[in-house]
This record gives C-alpha cells, sequence and structure tokens, in this order.
C-alpha cells in the first residue's frame, strides 16, 4: 500500500509540472521587482530633488549672533531639507584648494562671502517655488544675494518626470507580459492534457467534476511559484541592499511584506483564473478542434 | 420507445460539412447484440458519436434510452453518458493514472462517497474482465488486450443499459479479440444491450447476432451469409 501511495505521489510530484513552476516563479519574480521599484519610485525621485538646493550668500561683516539667528529662522521654514553654514574662510580655502593656487594674494583682497546651502524639500525643488522663496530671502538685511541654477533644476525636474512616466509604462507593460506569460504557460499545460479531458467528459463526468483537480492543482502551482518567487526576492533585496540603502525603501518591512503578500495573491488568483478558463475551453472544444 | 432502448427516424449526420448518413432509420431493442458494420468513412463512427451526444444531427429524430437527444442541454449530456458504457478502439484510458484510479474516477464522479462500496465495484468489475491483479498498473503497462479489458470493466461500472463500442477489436489480434467479445457477449447476458461498430468480419462470421450495415449513406439490415 505504502508502494502504491508512494508512487502515486512520486507521479504527482512529477505531474505538478515542474516547468509551469519554474516559470511561474519567474515572472512573478520580475512582478516582484517591478513592485518594488515602482513603490520605490516616488523615493527616488525625493531622492534626487532633495539633492537640489540654493545658496544665500550673505553680506560682508555680518553679526555672528545675528547669523545664526537667521540660519535657524531658514532651518524652520516649511521648504528647508538641510541648510550648511560656510563661513568665508572655509569657502576661500576650498575654493583655494580647487584653484591650486592663493587668489587673495593675486587679488589683494578677499571677494569670497560667507553662505548658508540650503537643500529643499522635493515638493519646493522648482523654479517658480525657488524664486518666490528667493523673494522673500532678499529682503533680509543680512542677504547679499540668492544663487541658484535655474536651467539646471528645470532640466533636473524635467528628466525626474521623464523617468518616473518611463518606469511607470515600463512596469505597465511589463505587468502586461507577466500575465499573458502566466496564463500561456498555464494553458499549454492543460492544453497537453486536452485528450485526458476528452475521456473524463465521454465517461460521464460533470465539467465541475473535470475542473476542480485541475484548479486545485493551479492553486498549488501558484502557492509554490508565489514561494520560490519570494525566496528569490529575499536573496535579491540581501544583495542590492547595501548598495542602495540611502536610496531604495528596501528595508522597510512593512513594504517588503505588502509586496510578498501581493506576489502570493497574484500567483495563486492568476494561476487558478488561468486554469479555470483553460481547463473550461477544452471542456467545451469538438472533437476536431482537439487535433488542431 | 416501450421495448426500444435506440429509436432513429429519418437521421441525417454530417461530418466535417460532408454528409455521411442520409435519412435513416434504427431501432435496437433492449437486451439486444447488435453489429454495425461497413467499410471505412461509411459513417459507423459518427452514428455511434451521435448516440452518446458527441455530434449533433443534421435532420431527423434520435432517441436513447428515454432521451430524445434532439433536445439535450449541455447540462444533460453526462447524466446520458451515465447510462452508456462506451468502449473506444483506442481505448482512451486516463494514462496519468493506473487502472483501479481510472475506475475510481468514473465512479467518483457519477456520485459514488463510499470508500468501501467504490473499492467493492471496481473489485468486481475488475474480477469480471480477469484483470484483479492489474489493479496498480499504469494503462501503458498493460498489453493491447488488457487495457481494452480495463476500457470495458470501466464502461460496466455503473452498470449501463447499452454498451457503445467503437471499433473495440480494432487494435487487437483475432485471439485477443474473440476474449473480448467473448467479453461482450457475457455483459450482454446480463440484460445489458450491446451495440458494437466494427469491420472484423471474422468476429462476427464467429459470433453470430443482428448485423447492420452502413452503405451508401444509409442503414440496411443484413444476414451474416450476405457478408
Amino acid at each position: 500500500m505504502n508502494k502504491s501511495k508512494n508512487k502515486t505521489l512520486n507521479r504527482k510530484i512529477i505531474s505538478s509540472s515542474a516547468s509551469v513552476i519554474i516559470s511561474l516563479s519567474l515572472v512573478l519574480f520580475v512582478v516582484g521587482l517591478l513592485s518594488l521599484a515602482l513603490i520605490n519610485a516616488q523615493k527616488l525621485s525625493n531622492y534626487i530633488k532633495e539633492n537640489i538646493g540654493f545658496s544665500i550668500m550673505l553680506k560682508e561683516n555680518t553679526n555672528q549672533f545675528e547669523v545664526k539667528k537667521f540660519n535657524k529662522s531658514v532651518d524652520a521654514m516649511p521648504f528647508t531639507k538641510s541648510t550648511t553654514f560656510v563661513s568665508k574662510d572655509a569657502a576661500t580655502s576650498e575654493l583655494e584648494s580647487d584653484l591650486g593656487e592663493e587668489f587673495v594674494d593675486f587679488l589683494g583682497f578677499n571677494p569670497i562671502l560667507a553662505s548658508i546651502d540650503v537643500k529643499l524639500n522635493p515638493d519646493y525643488s522648482n523654479n517658480d517655488s525657488l524664486s518666490v522663496i528667493s523673494n522673500n530671502l532678499i529682503k533680509n538685511s543680512l542677504v547679499h544675494e540668492i544663487y541658484y541654477q535655474k536651467n539646471l533644476i528645470s532640466r533636473i525636474n524635467n528628466n525626474v518626470k521623464k523617468l518616473s512616466l518611463f518606469l511607470i509604462t515600463f512596469c505597465i507593460i511589463l505587468f502586461f507580459i507577466a500575465f499573458a506569460l502566466i496564463n500561456n504557460t498555464i494553458r499549454l499545460s492543460v492544453y497537453s492534457k486536452r485528450f485526458l479531458i476528452k475521456t473524463m467528459r465521454l465517461v460521464g463526468a460533470q465539467n465541475s467534476f473535470i475542473q476542480k483537480p485541475f484548479i486545485l492543482d493551479g492553486l498549488y502551482q501558484g502557492m509554490y511559484s508565489a514561494i520560490f518567487a519570494i525566496f528569490m526576492l529575499m536573496g535579491s533585496i540581501q544583495l542590492v541592499q547595501a548598495e542602495t540603502a540611502s536610496l531604495l525603501n528596501i528595508t522597510d518591512l512593512k513594504i517588503i511584506g505588502l509586496v510578498f503578500i501581493l506576489i502570493f495573491i497574484i500567483g495563486i488568483i492568476l494561476s487558478s483564473l488561468s486554469t479555470y478558463f483553460a481547463v473550461k475551453k477544452f471542456i467545451n472544444v469538438s472533437e476536431s478542434e482537439l487535433y488542431n | 420507445m416501450n421495448n426500444q432502448i435506440i429509436k432513429l427516424e429519418g437521421v441525417s449526420i454530417d461530418h466535417l460539412d460532408h454528409n455521411v448518413l442520409d435519412n435513416i432509420n434504427l431501432s435496437i431493442k433492449k437486451g439486444e447484440f447488435t453489429y454495425l458494420i461497413g467499410d471505412t468513412g461509411s459513417g459507423k463512427t459518427s452514428l455511434v458519436k451521435s448516440l452518446y451526444a458527441e455530434i449533433k444531427v443534421s435532420a431527423g429524430n434520435i432517441n436513447i434510452i428515454n432521451y430524445n437527444l434532439n433536445k439535450i442541454t449541455k447540462k444533460d449530456i453526462p447524466m446520458l453518458r451515465r447510462k452508456i458504457g462506451i468502449v473506444f478502439q483506442d481505448f482512451q484510458l486516463l494514462t496519468d493514472r493506473t487502472i483501479r484510479e481510472n475506475l475510481e474516477f468514473v465512479l467518483k464522479s457519477t456520485g459514488w462517497k463510499n470508500k468501501k462500496d467504490i473499492d467493492l465495484r471496481i473489485d468486481q468489475v475488475l474480477k469480471k474482465v480477469h484483470l484483479k491483479d492489474s489493479k496498480e498498473k499504469m494503462p501503458y503497462q498493460l498489453s493491447g488486450g488488457e487495457q481494452q479489458r480495463a476500457a470495458i470493466a470501466r464502461a460496466i461500472l455503473n452498470k449501463p443499459e447499452i454498451i457503445l463500442a467503437d471499433e473495440p477489436t480494432g487494435n487487437l489480434d483475432p485471439y485477443i479479440s474473440q476474449k473480448i467479445i467473448d467479453l461482450l457477449k457475457e455483459i450482454n447476458l446480463t440484460g445489458t444491450t450491446v451495440l458494437i461498430a466494427t469491420h472484423d468480419y471474422e468476429v462476427i462470421k464467429n459470433n453470430k447476432s443482428r448485423i447492420i450495415k452502413c452503405s451508401n449513406k444509409n442503414l440496411q439490415e443484413i444476414s451474416i451469409e450476405e457478408l
């Protein structure tokens, strides 16, 4: 009895179509990667925008106390992500090291001004906001000039927009390809059993009775594939984590958990639904169509 | 229908848009053992297929076991097939499971639930076709004759009122063919109607019974001497 059970089990394992599970796992893995990329696309865009900023050039001979007070007030403003005070001496020595010569001796005076470098919150990283911010700040008696690269900012914003649009379009197309691949793989697997389905019909089995074991198989295949895909995603996350820790949100357990649940649900639903429709199709086809 | 289990009136059957039988009449009584003969392409298989509602007739009335096949719905087809035992030339066993599982599938799909009853019925039919020792074998492990006997066991599981056998000896040698016919005759003796489509005239000569011939799109009853 045990021998026969083992034989049945072995046969079932083989017939559970390892190839279907491998194909499904790979497709679900790609879906998982895309989901992570989509979820992190906003973070990536913010990361780029947070590097956009401007410099507040301070007037000569300003009171250090007033500068500190002004710096604090800028820090507290809603558009500010972070500020860095660069003193006249620090800015001078940085420029001298860049130029490789002591230009103060050459000029006979130091034209460099102390400044506050401001990094913006992503929502304010555009020329319109910067123009308003600049007009308000310039009214302060300590401020000599507000400096930012208009062209660079508009180019960065345009590129971020284009990149986001491209990523979303790419993801949508790849999602469709993934679904089509899953459906096709399962259809092929059911197609190979079309004559068994025909025999089942001929011996008087009802459609639901024929469909049930196929759908159960599909459900298990979806489940195993999702589990394999999740393991592959975990491996990939481990691999890229160190490189992208500051850039992507892949250490966020909530996001990872959400993606894993999504993969599991997509795997089961897609696999079962595709199986249901494929079996239904072959139950209803005529004998001559079976040979086409 | 009274005593008639099959009744065809003015039936025409098309196969792939080609008319194979035209305006035929046929009546088979309960418990009869009938041969349906004819050349290849004469319409034997199409007629058998129309009897288990696999193909629709293009004209006429067709009745089998109190089912009017002109009016049968898709939902009722499985019910009809449970009352018919079908045997094919190429056996059509479920190749992915053992003989026991093949039989179990039929019983479960036709509403049998009790494991003991299922096992008992499987043992009964396998004993009848002398395949009890091959219960756990896969179809590919059996010879052609054994596979056909397994197919007959499957056909008689639900004690059908009629067995439709389409070329049941077509793939078998004369000795095994005779064994299969003996088995079908044995089943016929229990009251089951048997209709065999065949072109194996040796089998017919050795086992005399009613003969219907398909030729020129028509059906004609002939005697053994006319073969």
